[in-house]
This record gives structure tokens, C-alpha cells and sequence, in this order.
């Protein structure tokens, strides 16, 4: 039908954004500031205990077995320890990780201060310098610790179905249930590691990237009428549009919304191999 | 308005017989043009105000009459570009009647765009992750957008309301992931060429794969005016 177009949407007139996710952070923070120390306990308990799953959501549910002792006195006595120093050097380095996650959360990327950093880590400045250059040095760390435990969690999730499609399910479900049960990593991963230096924006893209694999897999055994629809950049694409939606949410700190995006997540990315009958299926079957 | 922004066009100094709003928007396309500029010589952090003032050959009070800070520009940038890439999209896709053929030439008029303002579309799509909250705020916002266009999608395809709500946001984010990582790669001269792939894509969930690729193989309609 000739006729005009959909009438284009005002934009807000540009004037300096308060940055959405503060309020949100800072309601977060108030509700769950076990969540950093929880994550270095859990991190500590794993390396203990080598790699084994942990079950459950991050902070809420310790793995049996794990020293679960209260924040206080999992800080280090000041002075000699009788520890081996590989246990303490491990355990200062994963409560500086935890620690930059809180102060970031707290101040954002930019108003962090090495201060913030040991505050909440609870170590001195000269612990600081001892694992860390700067407080970007300190970033990547965290962002690398925090992304290997999301990729774990998400290959373990593919791996235990057996058929792709029900993988993948598996996979974008595990991605979710991650972020929305960590908000304060979810935003440091999403949002503050695009402000934090190339560094960390070059390992943003790679982790993007490293997700294109996954959805590559649904090209075997498909018939030529299908393989002849995709391109090189479905993909790429797929996986572009998916964490794009997820950022949307974690910006407007609507972290508790993340989880309702799975059926249409797996509809989207599942439509270009299967059909839109067979993925919508798979999306909203339980 | 000048919706090209070129860099060298100097107004001649003294008095001008153009009307004050004219130069205005002139002067502010062409301070936006040099951030763009310094933006990828430099990065967006490593920029200054003396930086963009240098390259636009203005003086640093005009600065400030047009933008109140570095930020500020950038932001204007962005809403620029955004209004400019709309108004070219909307122009080209309006005069035409079937929704896949109009989704082949709005879009190609997009990447047309993004391809002969290699530095306003590094600028706002690239350098805006990594210029501060409020950039990124913007960023998103700005894909925000271009969903409507799609939206429109629904009216004609079979299965209309029944497709996910979040589909056009999907469809319009992975668009500017693929255009990101072409121009993180330095290909972005390139980017037409994808027209095919991305309308494809954009086109399946709404009218199934064969009339999606059927769509894509023909060539897009040109708007009469050549280069708008």
C-alpha cells in the first residue's frame, strides 16, 4: 500500500543521560552484597576442590564441602601466615577479582579508585600492587575470571543435551540464569568492559565471537535447501542480535527480566536451521 | 541542513549574505565532521576540544557556543547520524510498495550510508561503546530506532503477531554487530556487498526463506536523486 511510512520516532533531545544503571546497581548492591564475597568463595572452594560443577545459582548456594565462613573472618590475620603461599597469594588475587566487581558496581568504571578496590577486598594497597599494575590489569583478571566461569557454565549446559537444538536451549538458558543471578558481573561483563580499554574490548568481541561456533553446529546434517540459505554471517548475526537484547536489558538494570527472554532468544536463533514451526515448538515446550 | 558532512567547506570569513540558521547548522556539521575525524585518528578518549577546534578551523568560543563539552558534541553526533540515516531510509523505502522489495532498498540506502562516512560511522557505532555510559545509553537507544521499520514486517507476514516480541530488536542488533565487526576489521568500504546476506536475514522470520532470498537476489531500487 503506497502511502506514507510509519511515522519515524522522536528521539529524545541529546542532553547527558543519567546512566540508567546506577539506580539499579545501587538497589542490587543493597540486596545482595554477599554476591562479591560469595563469588571468591566459590572461586576459592572450586580451585580447592579442582573442577567439578557447582551446583546452583552463584552466591546463593555454596557447593557442600566449601569453608563457608562469614566475610569477616575469611579475611586473612594480618602478618605471617602458616598457610602455603600459593593458598594465600590465590585467595588475595580472587578477593581483589570479587572486589573491583563491587566497587564498579558502586562508583562505575571510571569513579573506581584503587582504594574502592582493597576496600572491598578487604587487602592493603602494596596486596594490590603485588598481583596488580593498575586497576585496568585488575579489570581484565576479573572480566577473564568471570568470562571463563560463564563459558564453562554454558558449554557444560550444550554438552549435557544430546540433540543441537535442545543444546543450544540449554546453552542461551545457562547464559541467562548466569547474568540474572549476578548482576553486579553481568553489567561488569556487558556494559563497564566496553569503557574499560581496548584490552577489554578486544576480548568483549572475542567472546562474542566464541559463541558463533555453537550455532555452527546446526549446519550438520541439514538438508542443501537450508544450507543454501545461510550465509557466512548468519552466525555472526544471530549471535549479534542476541547479546545486543541482553545488553538492552542489563543497561536499563532490568537484570530480573533476563530469563523471560529465552523462548524468544531460541526462537530467533534456532528459525534459520529448523523452520519457524519447529523452532517456536522447541522455544515454548518446557 | 547539510546532511553531508564533509570536511574541508570553510564558509568565507566576513559578513554573510546566508541566513544566521543556515551557518549554525553548517558550523555544527562541520565540528561534528572533525570529532568524527580526530575520533579515529585518535580514539575517542585521546580527543580534546583543541583537537576538534584545530581540525575544524574554528575558534574555540564557537565551540562553545555549539556543544558544552567534548561529551556533548559526541552525543550530537550520534543523534545526527541516526536522524540522517533514518531520513535516507525512510526516503528510499517509502516509495516503494512491497514490503521485502522496501526492506532491500532501505536497507541498501543504510549501508550506502555507513560506507561513504566511514569516520561519522566509526565514530558512533565503534568509538560510542567506548566513550562512557551515557554514549552507550545513546548507542542502544539508537537501535531502538530502526526497530519501527521492521515492525512493519508483521502486517505482511503470515504469522504475524504470533512471532516473538523481541524479533525486530534481534533482527536490528545483529545488523550493527555484523557492521561493527566490519569496521573493527577495516572493511567497512565492503559493507554494500553484505546487502544481500543481511536482507536475507532480516526478511526470513517475517516471509520464510524462499521469498526472503528471492527478495535479496534482486537489485535494489535506486532513489531518483542519485547519492542522497
Amino acid at each position: 500500500m503506497r502511502g506514507s511510512v510509519e511515522e519515524l520516532p522522536d528521539l529524545v533531545p541529546v542532553a547527558v543521560m543519567p546512566y540508567l544503571g546506577i539506580d539499579a546497581a545501587m538497589a542490587e548492591l543493597t540486596r545482595e552484597s554477599a554476591a562479591a564475597d560469595g563469588y571468591a568463595r566459590d572461586m576459592a572452594s572450586k580451585r580447592k576442590r579442582g573442577k567439578g560443577g557447582k551446583g546452583g545459582k552463584g552466591s546463593e548456594e555454596p557447593p557442600a564441602g566449601a569453608e563457608d565462613y562469614p566475610p569477616e573472618l575469611a579475611r586473612l590475620p594480618p602478618g605471617r601466615h602458616g598457610l602455603p603461599r600459593e593458598f594465600v597469594t590465590h585467595n588475595q588475587r580472587e578477593r581483589l577479582i570479587a572486589g573491583i566487581a563491587e566497587a564498579i558496581a558502586e562508583n562505575g568504571y571510571s569513579g573506581t579508585t584503587i582504594a574502592h578496590i582493597t576496600k572491598a577486598a578487604a587487602v592493603s594497597r602494596r596486596t594490590f600492587y603485588e598481583h596488580f599494575g593498575s586497576k585496568d590489569e585488575c579489570f581484565v583478571a576479573a572480566y577473564d575470571a568471570v568470562m571463563r566461569d560463564l563459558q564453562e557454565k554454558v558449554t557444560e549446559a550444550f554438552e549435557s543435551e544430546e540433540e543441537w537444538p535442545q543444546a543450544i536451549k540449554a546453552g542461551i538458558a545457562a547464559m541467562l540464569e548466569f547474568l540474572a543471578s549476578e548482576p553486579n558481573l553481568a553489567r561488569l561483563c556487558m556494559v563497564e568492559a566496553l569503557v574499560a580499554g581496548p584490552a577489554v574490548v578486544e576480548r568483549y568481541d572475542a567472546a562474542i565471537q566464541s559463541f558463533v561456533p555453537y550455532f555452527q553446529q546446526g549446519r550438520d546434517g541439514r538438508p542443501k535447501e537450508v544450507l543454501d540459505r545461510l550465509s557466512s554471517t548468519t552466525e555472526e548475526a544471530l549471535v549479534g542480535g542476541m547479546v545486543s537484547l541482553i545488553s538492552r536489558r542489563i543497561i536499563a538494570g532490568k537484570v530480573e527480566e533476563l530469563d523471560e527472554l529465552l523462548p524468544d532468544l531460541v526462537e530467533f536463533t534456532l528459525t534459520p536451521y529448523l523452520g519457524s514451526a519447529e523452532a517456536a515448538e522447541i522455544a515454548n515446550e518446557d | 541542513m547539510a546532511d553531508r558532512v564533509t570536511p574541508a567547506t570553510r564558509l568565507p570569513p566576513g559578513r554573510h549574505p546566508l541566513p544566521r540558521e543556515f551557518i549554525t547548522q553548517h558550523q555544527r556539521a562541520r565540528i561534528i565532521a572533525a570529532l568524527a575525524e580526530e575520533t579515529v585518528d585518535k580514539g575517542y578518549r585521546a580527543v580534546t576540544v583543541a583537537d576538534i577546534v584545530s581540525r575544524a578551523g574554528i575558534a574555540r568560543n564557537t565551540f562553545y557556543e555549539n556543544f558544552s563539552s567534548k561529551e556533548d558534541c559526541f552525543l550530537a553526533a550520534s543523534e545526527f547520524a541516526v536522524k540522517e540515516a533514518l531520513r535516507r531510509v525512510v526516503d528510499a523505502a517509502s516509495r516503494i510498495d512491497a514490503w521485502p522489495a522496501r526492506v532491500n532498498t532501505g536497507l541498501a540506502a543504510f549501508l550506502h550510508y555507513v560506507a561513504t562516512e566511514p569516520a561519522l560511522a566509526r565514530t558512533c557505532i565503534v568509538e560510542a561503546l567506548s566513550a562512557g555510559p551515557a554514549a552507550v545509553d545513546r548507542y542502544e537507544r539508537s537501535i531502538q530506532a530502526f526497530v519501527p521499520l521492521f515492525r512493519m514486517g508483521r502486517k505482511v507476514a503470515p504469522k504475524g503477531e504470533d512471532l516473538p516480541g523481541t524479533l525486530e530488536e534481534t533482527i536490528v542488533g545483529g545488523i550493527f554487530w555484523i557492521i561493527y565487526q566490519r569496521i573493527v576489521m577495516g572493511q567497512v568500504e565492503e559493507i554494500e556487498q553484505l546487502l544481500p546476506e543481511l536482507v536475507e536475514f532480516s526478511l526470513t522470520p517475517y516471509v520464510g526463506p524462499g521469498a526472503a532470498k528471492r527478495a535479496a537476489a534482486e537489485p535494489p531500487i535506486q532513489p531518483e536523486k542519485s547519492d542522497r
